[in-house]
């Protein structure tokens, strides 16, 4: 029994499996699997029963036993380890050196289909994607009822295997994403994709971007009206969220759910999320451009304030404002990180910090705050985690720019900033293109 | 990884050559700079003396400064200031530019030319004359005036204080007024007031640059109809009411009749009853109030003439008719024996929420 003997040798390391010698019906075999994957006992109770109905369709006990799954060839070591380690059974039965791998009742490893938290829906389909690459895909299916709905199903990795489903309408499509997409999976199914810098690796897009090429939606919603939209879309194994292909400047500024409003919320809802961007990027660099190169822009009475507000604080403005953004961005990031129950803490004591105690110690003008505030509140009314962190970082070009140049610096910082944001193409498509030719 | 290195490597080098190469490290925060809003200029001997009223940006002590230096420029003279002060004298908030009255009819084209060329000062800070010495000027509004500092700024401010009887004019239309030969302007007179803390007691006429004569503050009003903007402007008829300037629409034609300027004008007034005296109609009013304008009109027409000064910018009608050469006689030789047919138009649009009889 050579198989046998090498799958023992193969998980000598992993006291995971089992090897147990057990009766179908009268039939002697030995289950072999992995403990921690499935139900043994709720497998064991469904393969008799299965055994017991197909029992007078086959001539022998091997016979009966094909019957109940995929039999693997006694020297096929590969695909008897991928069986096991995707949660699958092995029924081995040794009279006739046969090796069935058999669907098992998996244990509940994956949670059930919960709320979005990432991306709050008001008066919207509310179900979000898990971890369970089967579930999602279902979640989309239900969602888009449509038989030019295609997928293509991958499994990439050398040492880790992961699954990867490639979503697409036919009718829609770009075909010349299409085919880039397909052909990068084809050629590099060897490397392994744990996180999306190695999928960004593996489908040849660019690693540097402060753009990042797919758009993430946790809501079938969302990933369908993508779809529908000529996109391509990804889902990873035990990855919560639909990766989209390409990104767009649009998605920036449009929720799916907006659409579920009269026309003229989702219009005011947009042109807000458009004056957020606005505010978020240029209210830091106006702030500084004001204040230490171009006061004369300000009408006096606004100066005498600013100025007063700005009396006895020692650092010139951009030093002054680039102090209270590393605080501010370092309670943004302490904040994702806390666990929920200290979260309102730190809330709490940044507000005190911020607001109250670094203004009265004269460290800022509490002008700044307000401005800071202002500017960070915008920062989330943009729609996208991923997006808003772009802006994020592009606010900083413009902040310097601001410093050294003013309101020239201001505006050439929006001029390049433009100009970035129109260079940046995935496969081709460009970043900022908007309308698209429709197809079909 | 080396590639990345490398590129990283270079984009760094770029960023660390940005603090050197900008050239804007004297940039100074808007606390460390000084922003004056009015600078009073009078002239001693052949030295300018220089006046600046700076706002002072602590709240425990609004006072308002008032620092003075004299100077054989203007520049010179706030170099000085700005060389004794703590800050940097900006005179980029510029909004008021004060003249001593001796000084404007000695004539002030140098400085108003300097204003223009200067990057820092603003030519749209508007050109007032002081009817009194400066030094007394500002001695009297430092002690009437506390917690506002922007009161100079607002007297002339269209959205504060400003009202028609106010002439309102640019640094830059005194310049144009300087170069052009169809145009003159005219700049308020100030002083210090008994009740309030600013007086308007009229307005100079100024002719390239030099103070002629001055008008009053009815004939401001007048001057403001001509140009269509004498809106909220009040109006005394005779004894029997005041109205209220609600509408103003103007329209000019000029021809040249035997090298003779002349020129069509009609002035529509849309008035509104304020105070009536005695029991006058509506029709009385009207006209009555249509003569005197007219009458006020012939008046400042003439002043005018006889200064040769085009506050009025008639000339500007006849630009297509006369050659270049022509032109520039249009003060000495055409405004002279210039004819200016008038027509008052007055509606009264409304006589308030009383009703009066006699439409």
């Amino acid at each position: 029994m050579p198989l046998l003997h090498e799958l023992k040798l193969r998980f000598a390391s992993d006291d995971d499996i089992f090897f147990q010698p057990d009766h179908i019906l009268h039939i002697p075999v030995v289950f072999i699997g992995l403990t921690s994957l499935l139900d043994l006992i709720q497998t064991k109770e469904r393969l008799t029963k299965d055994a017991f109905a197909k029992q007078g369709l086959a001539a022998d006990d091997a016979g009966l036993l094909r019957q109940l799954g995929e039999s693997i060839d006694t020297g096929d070591l590969r695909s008897a380890v991928t069986s096991l380690l995707s949660g699958k059974m092995i029924v081995f039965h040794k009279p006739s050196e046969t090796f069935i791998a058999v669907e098992a009742a998996s244990k509940p490893l994956t949670r059930s289909v919960e709320e979005p938290s990432d991306e709050s829906v008001i008066h919207g389909p509310r179900s979000a994607f898990n971890e369970d690459i089967d579930t999602n895909l279902g979640m989309v299916k239900r969602q888009l009822n449509s038989d030019k709905l295609a997928v293509k199903s991958y499994a990439v990795g050398a040492n880790s295997r992961t699954r990867i489903n490639l979503l697409y309408l036919e009718n829609q499509v770009e075909p010349a994403l299409l085919t880039a997409i397909i052909g990068r999976f084809e050629s590099n199914k060897e490397l392994d994709v744990c996180n999306l810098q190695q999928l960004s690796r593996m489908l040849g897009l660019p690693s540097w971007a402060a753009i990042s090429p797919y758009i993430r939606t946790e809501l079938p919603q969302d990933t369908v009206h993508y779809l529908m939209r000529g996109k391509a879309v990804l889902l990873l194994d035990r990855f919560p969220c639909a990766l989209v292909l390409p990104n767009d400047l649009w998605s920036m500024l449009a929720v799916q759910n907006d659409l579920n409003y009269p026309r003229l919320f989702t219009l005011s809802f947009r042109l807000l999320r458009l004056a957020g961007v606005l505010c978020h990027i240029l209210a830091p660099g106006l702030y500084v451009a004001v204040v230490s190169v171009n006061p004369e822009i300000l009408r006096i009475e606004m100066a005498l304030t600013v100025a007063q507000s700005r009396l006895g604080v020692p650092y010139p403005a951009l030093v002054e404002t680039l102090i209270l953004l590393f605080v501010l961005e370092m309670v943004m990031e302490a904040s994702v990180r806390l666990p929920k129950s200290i979260g309102p803490t730190i809330t709490m004591v940044g507000g005190i910090i911020l607001g109250q105690a670094v203004v009265s110690a004269k460290l800022v003008s509490n002008l700044l705050i307000i401005i800071l505030a202002a500017a960070t509140i915008a920062n989330f009314t943009i729609s996208g985690f991923v997006n808003s962190i772009s802006i994020r970082l592009f606010k900083y070009v413009i902040l310097l720019l601001a410093a050294f140049y003013g309101i020239l610096g201001l505006l050439s910082g929006m001029v390049l900033v433009c100009a970035y944001v129109s260079s940046v193409t995935t496969f081709g498509i460009p970043y900022a293109q908007l309308a698209r030719k429709s197809r079909g | 990884m080396i590639k990345v290195m490398r590129r990283l490597c270079r984009i760094l080098l770029l960023l660390a050559a940005v603090p050197l190469l900008h050239g804007c490290w004297d940039n100074k925060d808007i606390n460390h700079r000084s922003l004056p809003l009015v600078m009073g200029i009078a002239k001693q001997q052949d030295k300018y003396r220089i006046y600046l009223q700076i706002p002072s940006s602590d709240p425990q002590n609004p006072q308002m400064k008032v620092v003075a230096e004299s100077g054989r420029t203007v520049t010179e003279a706030v170099d000085r200031i700005s060389m004794n002060m703590e800050s940097q004298v900006d005179l980029l908030h510029l909004k008021v530019i004060l003249v001593e009255k001796h000084f404007a009819q000695e004539g002030m084209a140098d400085i108003i030319e300097g204003f223009i060329r200067a990057r820092d000062i603003s030519p749209k800070a508007k050109l007032v004359i002081c009817n009194e010495s400066l030094e007394r000027f500002f001695e009297n509004m430092k002690t009437a005036i506390a917690g506002n500092q922007t009161i100079l700024c607002d007297f002339f401010d269209k959205n504060a204080g400003w009202n028609p009887s106010i002439a309102q004019t640019h640094i830059w239309e005194t310049f144009r007024s300087i170069h052009s030969y169809t145009r003159d302007v005219i700049a308020p007179i100030i002083q210090t007031g008994k009740d309030t803390i600013i007086e308007n007691v009229g307005s100079a006429i100024i002719k390239n640059g030099k103070m002629v004569d001055r008008i009053n503050p009815n004939e401001t009003l007048l001057y403001y109809a001509f140009k269509g903007a004498s809106t909220q402007g009040k109006i005394e008829v005779l004894d029997h009411a005041s109205v209220l300037i609600v509408n103003n629409t103007v329209s000019h034609h000029g021809k040249i009749v035997n090298s003779k300027p002349l020129l069509r004008s009609t002035i529509r007034l849309k008035v509104s009853v304020l105070e009536t005296r005695g029991d006058p109609t509506m029709a009385s009013i009207r006209q009555e109030l249509e003569e005197i304008e007219a009458k006020r009109f012939a008046k400042l027409f003439k002043k005018m003439q006889l200064k040769e000064a085009d506050i009025l910018g008639v000339g500007q009608y006849f630009r297509t008719d006369l050659s270049r050469s022509e032109l520039s006689h249009w003060r000495s030789v055409y405004l002279p024996k210039a004819e200016l047919q008038l027509t008052i138009k007055a509606i009264i649009q409304n006589n308030g929420n009383l009703k009066t009889t006699g439409m």
